[in-house]
C-alpha cells in the first residue's frame, strides 16, 4: 500500500495507542493470566477425566454435524442468490440473515417452542438450532463469492462440451471450494463455542466446553479446571482461524469477475419452481422459530393473552434489565465504534501499523465466556479490583463487537483513493479538514453499521454477561435465561415477551446494516 | 457447413437484429465486422447455444441444432477475454474438454502436447494461468478450443487489447493455424484490416439482415 497523505503527519501514530492499550489490557493480560494460571501440571490433570473427555468429544462432533447441516441447507440458497434475479430477492436475503444476528439465547428459546418436549435436551435439538443460526450466514458468504465467478467461465466450459452437472462439479464447485471451506471453519468455530443455545436447549445433560467452563467456574468453584478448558478452547479456535487465514490468502489468487452479473431472470417453469421452493423453505425455516416466540409471548395458560407483556412492562426488575441492557448497549457502541474507527484509521493511514489488524482480531480467538472468565480472574484483585465496576460488562461486550466493527469500517476507509485527499489538500484544506470533509463523509455510513453491530452484540451477549452481570443490574439475556429456567407459564411467557423484544431489535439492526452497507458499496462503485 | 437462417434476437424488448442469415462453407474462414454494440458477440453466443433466439434456425452440416444445448453443438468459442479456468494450469485448461469426456490420461497428455506445440507454448504446460502474458493467454485459449475438435470455431475479437506488434504476429499465426487445420471459422472483429488479413470472406453484420 503506498503512503497516504496522512502518513506524513506525526500525530497519526497516536491513533493506534487507544486500540492497543484497550486490547492489551482486556484481552492480552487476561489470556496471559489464563495461560499462566492454568499451565500447571496439577490443573492439566482435568483433561484426563472421563467427564471432560466426553464433553470435548460431544462439543466436537455436534459442531462437525452442525457445520455440515448448515452448508447443505446454505448451498441451494447461495445458488439462488448468485444465479437469479427476481423481485423480493433482497428481502429474502435479509430474512435469511436474521437468525445469524439473533441472540443465541433467543435461538435456544425458540427451539424449545418449536420442538416437541421429547426433543428437548437432545443433540438433535442443538444441531438443528446451530444449523438455524448459521445457514443464512453461510449462504450469504458463499452466494457473494459465487456471484463473483465470471459467467463466461461457465459458458467456456459448455462450449467445450461440459454438461450443466459437469460445469458445476468441474468449475463452480472447484472455484467455490476455498470459500466453502472458509465458511465451514467459521461455522464450526461458532458451533464449537456456542453457549446460549446449549445453556437453554442442552441443559446439564448436553454440556459443551463453553457451558462446562461456566459450570465449573460459577457452580463448582473449580476455577483452575475452567481455565484449562478455556485454554483448550482458545487453542482450537486459534487453529481454526489460522486455517481460515491461510484459505483467505490463497483465495485472493483466483480471477474474479466484477463487471458482468451472472444473475439472470427466471424464464423457465422448472427454474421458477426450484427457486420458489428453495426461497419458501428457507424463509419458513428462518421465520417459524421467530413466530413461535411471538406466539408463546401471547399465550398464558393455553389461551391468547397479553398478560405476559403487561407483566413485563409493570415488573420493575424486568424493566430494569431492559433499561440496563439499553444503557450497556449505548456504552458499548461508544467504546467499540470509537476504538474500531481509531484502529481502522491506523490501518488505512499508516502502512507500518499492520500489527493493529492482528491485535484487534485477538478477541475472536477468545470466546465470550473465556473473556468473562479472564476478566473476573484478572481484575478481581488489588490494584485492579474492577470486578464490581459497572463498566466491565460494556467493556466485555465491546471486546466481542470490536473485530466485527473494525471489519465494517476498514474496507470503506481503505477504498478511499488518496488522490481525493490530495485534491482536497491542494485546494487549501488542512489535514483535519481533509479528514472531516472527505474520509468522514465517506466512512460515516460504515460507522453507523459498526454501531448497529455493536448494539446487537451488546443486547444479545450472554456468555461474558453470565460471569460479569451483577444481581442488581441484570441484562436482558440473563433475565430471559432466569425466567425460562423457572416453572410457571406466566414467567415463561414473560421470558418469551423479552425474547420478542430482542428479535424486533435484531430485525431492525439487520435492515440498518443492509441499507447502509448497500448504499455505501453502491456509492463506492459510482 | 454452418447455415444461419432468419434469426431474430431482441434485447430488452427491442430488436438487436432481425431476420439475419449467413452461410459458412466447410473449411472457410469468414470475418464479420460491425461497430460496437451492433450485436456481433450476441450472434456468436446464439450460434454457440449460449443465448436464446427469438426466431430463426441454425443448421450444422444440414442438421438442425437450434434447440441443441451448447455442450452438444460441437461449436467452439474463443472469448474476447479468453476465460481460462483460474483453478487449472495451462495443460489442464487445454485438456479440459478431453477430461470431461473421460478420455484416457495418456491420450489427453499427447493431444495437449500437440496443441501446445501447435501454438508454440509447450514449454508452459505446467504454468499457472495467472502467470501468462496477454499473448500467451490468447494462444492457450485458442489451443483449448481446438483440442475439443469443434466443427466450427467462433472467435470473438480474439486479438483485442494486444499491442500492435503482438497483434500482427498472433494474427499471422492464427491464420496459418486455421488454414492448415481447415477449421471452419467465424471471426468477429471491428478491425477491418485484421478481417481482411485472416479471412477468405469479409462481411459486415448490417449486410446480413434481410
Amino acid at each position: 500500500m503506498p503512503a497516504t497523505l496522512f502518513q506524513q503527519n506525526r500525530g497519526i501514530k497516536l491513533l493506534a495507542v487507544l486500540p492497543t492499550v484497550f486490547v492489551f489490557t482486556f484481552v492480552v493480560v487476561p489470556v496471559g493470566n489464563i495461560l499462566f494460571t492454568s499451565l500447571k501440571f496439577e490443573s492439566l490433570k482435568i483433561l484426563k477425566s472421563e467427564t471432560i473427555l466426553n464433553v470435548v468429544w460431544f462439543t466436537t462432533w455436534q459442531a462437525i454435524i452442525s457445520t455440515i447441516a448448515s452448508l447443505v441447507i446454505a448451498l441451494p440458497i447461495a445458488a439462488v442468490i448468485a444465479n437469479f434475479k427476481f423481485r423480493s430477492q433482497r428481502l429474502i436475503i435479509s430474512l435469511i440473515s436474521v437468525p445469524f444476528i439473533l441472540p443465541s439465547i433467543v435461538v435456544g428459546a425458540a427451539f424449545l417452542q418449536v420442538l416437541p418436549n421429547s426433543f428437548h435436551r437432545t443433540a438433535f435439538a442443538l444441531i438443528l438450532a446451530h444449523t438455524y443460526f448459521n445457514f443464512g450466514f453461510a449462504a450469504r458468504i458463499i452466494g457473494a463469492r459465487w456471484l463473483q465467478i465470471h459467467p463466461h467461465l461457465d459458458d467456456a466450459a459448455r462450449t467445450l462440451g461440459a454438461s450443466p452437472r459437469q460445469v458445476f462439479t468441474s468449475i463452480t464447485l472447484k472455484l467455490l471450494g476455498k470459500v466453502i471451506l472458509n465458511s465451514a471453519l467459521v461455522v464450526f468455530t461458532l458451533c464449537f463455542t456456542s453457549y446460549g443455545v446449549v445453556r437453554i436447549l442442552g441443559g446439564p445433560s448436553r454440556s459443551t466446553i463453553e457451558t462446562e467452563i461456566y459450570f465449573r467456574a460459577m457452580q463448582l468453584g473449580d476455577v483452575s479446571g475452567a481455565l484449562v478448558l478455556s485454554l483448550l478452547q482458545i487453542c482450537v479456535i486459534s487453529i481454526a482461524f489460522l486455517l481460515i487465514s491461510s484459505t483467505r490468502r490463497t483465495n485472493r489468487l483466483q480471477i474474479i469477475n466484477t463487471t458482468i452479473s451472472r444473475q439472470r431472470l427466471i424464464n423457465k417453469t422448472s427454474q421458477k419452481l426450484a427457486v420458489s421452493t428453495i426461497c419458501l423453505m428457507s424463509i419458513a425455516f428462518a421465520l417459524v422459530p421467530i413466530l413461535a416466540i411471538f406466539r408463546k409471548s401471547l399465550i398464558s395458560n393455553s389461551s391468547l393473552s397479553t398478560n405476559a407483556w403487561r407483566e413485563v412492562l409493570s415488573n420493575t426488575r424486568v424493566l430494569n434489565s431492559l433499561i440496563t441492557s439499553l444503557g450497556y448497549a449505548v456504552v458499548t457502541i461508544l467504546i467499540a465504534t470509537t476504538i474500531a474507527l481509531l484502529a481502522a484509521s491506523s490501518l488505512a493511514y499508516n502502512k507500518n501499523f499492520r500489527f493493529i489488524s492482528a491485535l484487534t482480531s485477538l478477541p475472536i480467538l477468545v470466546s465470550a465466556v473465556s473473556i468473562g472468565l479472564g476478566i473476573i480472574v484478572t481484575f478481581d484483585t488489588q490494584p485492579f479490583n474492577w470486578r464490581g465496576s459497572q463498566m466491565m460488562l460494556p467493556i466485555a461486550h465491546a471486546l466481542v463487537a470490536l473485530p466485527l466493527a473494525i471489519r465494517a469500517i476498514t474496507p470503506v476507509l481503505n477504498d478511499i483513493p488518496d488522490s481525493l485527499r490530495q485534491a482536497s489538500s491542494v485546494l487549501g484544506a488542512t489535514n483535519w479538514q481533509v479528514w472531516r470533509t472527505i474520509d468522514f463523509k465517506i466512512v460515516r455510513r460504515a460507522i453507523i453499521v459498526a454501531a448497529a453491530i455493536s448494539a446487537a452484540v451488546s443486547l444479545g451477549e450472554f456468555g461474558a454477561s453470565s460471569f460479569l452481570v451483577r444481581r442488581n443490574s441484570e441484562t436482558l439475556p440473563v433475565t430471559i435465561s432466569r425466567l425460562l429456567s423457572r416453572p410457571g407459564d406466566i414467567l415463561q411467557s414473560q421470558g418469551y415477551a423479552l425474547a420478542s423484544l430482542l428479535i424486533i431489535f435484531s430485525i431492525i439492526v439487520i435492515f440498518v446494516i443492509d441499507k447502509f452497507s448497500t448504499t455505501e458499496s453502491a456509492n463506492s462503485r459510482a | 457447413m454452418l447455415e444461419i437462417k432468419n434469426i431474430t434476437v431482441n434485447y430488452e424488448s427491442r430488436p438487436l437484429f432481425t431476420n439475419l442469415s449467413l452461410t459458412i462453407q466447410r473449411g472457410e474462414i469468414v470475418a464479420l465486422t460491425g461497430p460496437s454494440g451492433s450485436g456481433k458477440t450476441t450472434l456468436l453466443r446464439c450460434i454457440a447455444g449460449l443465448e436464446v433466439m427469438d426466431a430463426g434456425t441454425i443448421l450444422l452440416n444440414n442438421n438442425d441444432i437450434t434447440n441443441r444445448p451448447a455442450h452438444k453443438r460441437q461449436i467452439g468459442l474463443v472469448f474476447q477475454d479468453n476465460q481460462l479456468f483460474p483453478h487449472l494450469n495451462v495443460s489442464q485448461n487445454v485438456g479440459y474438454s478431453l477430461k470431461i469426456q473421460r478420455v484416457a490420461k495418456q491420450t489427453i497428455a499427447t493431444k495437449v502436447h500437440e496443441a501446445l506445440d501447435l501454438v508454440g507454448l509447450s514449454h508452459l504446460a505446467d504454468r499457472s494461468i495467472t502467470n501468462l502474458s496477454g499473448g500467451e493467454a490468447k494462444r492457450i485459449a485458442v489451443a483449448r478450443a481446438l483440442v475439443a475438435e469443434p466443427e466450427v470455431l467462433l472467435l470473438d475479437e480474439p486479438l483485442n487489447g494486444l499491442d500492435s506488434e503482438l497483434h500482427s504476429r498472433l494474427l499471422e499465426d492464427l491464420r496459418a493455424l486455421l488454414t492448415a487445420r481447415g477449421t471452419t471459422t467465424l471471426h468477429v472483429t471491428h478491425d477491418h484490416a485484421e478481417a481482411a488479413t485472416i479471412a477468405h470472406r469479409v462481411l459486415d453484420l448490417r449486410q446480413l439482415f434481410s
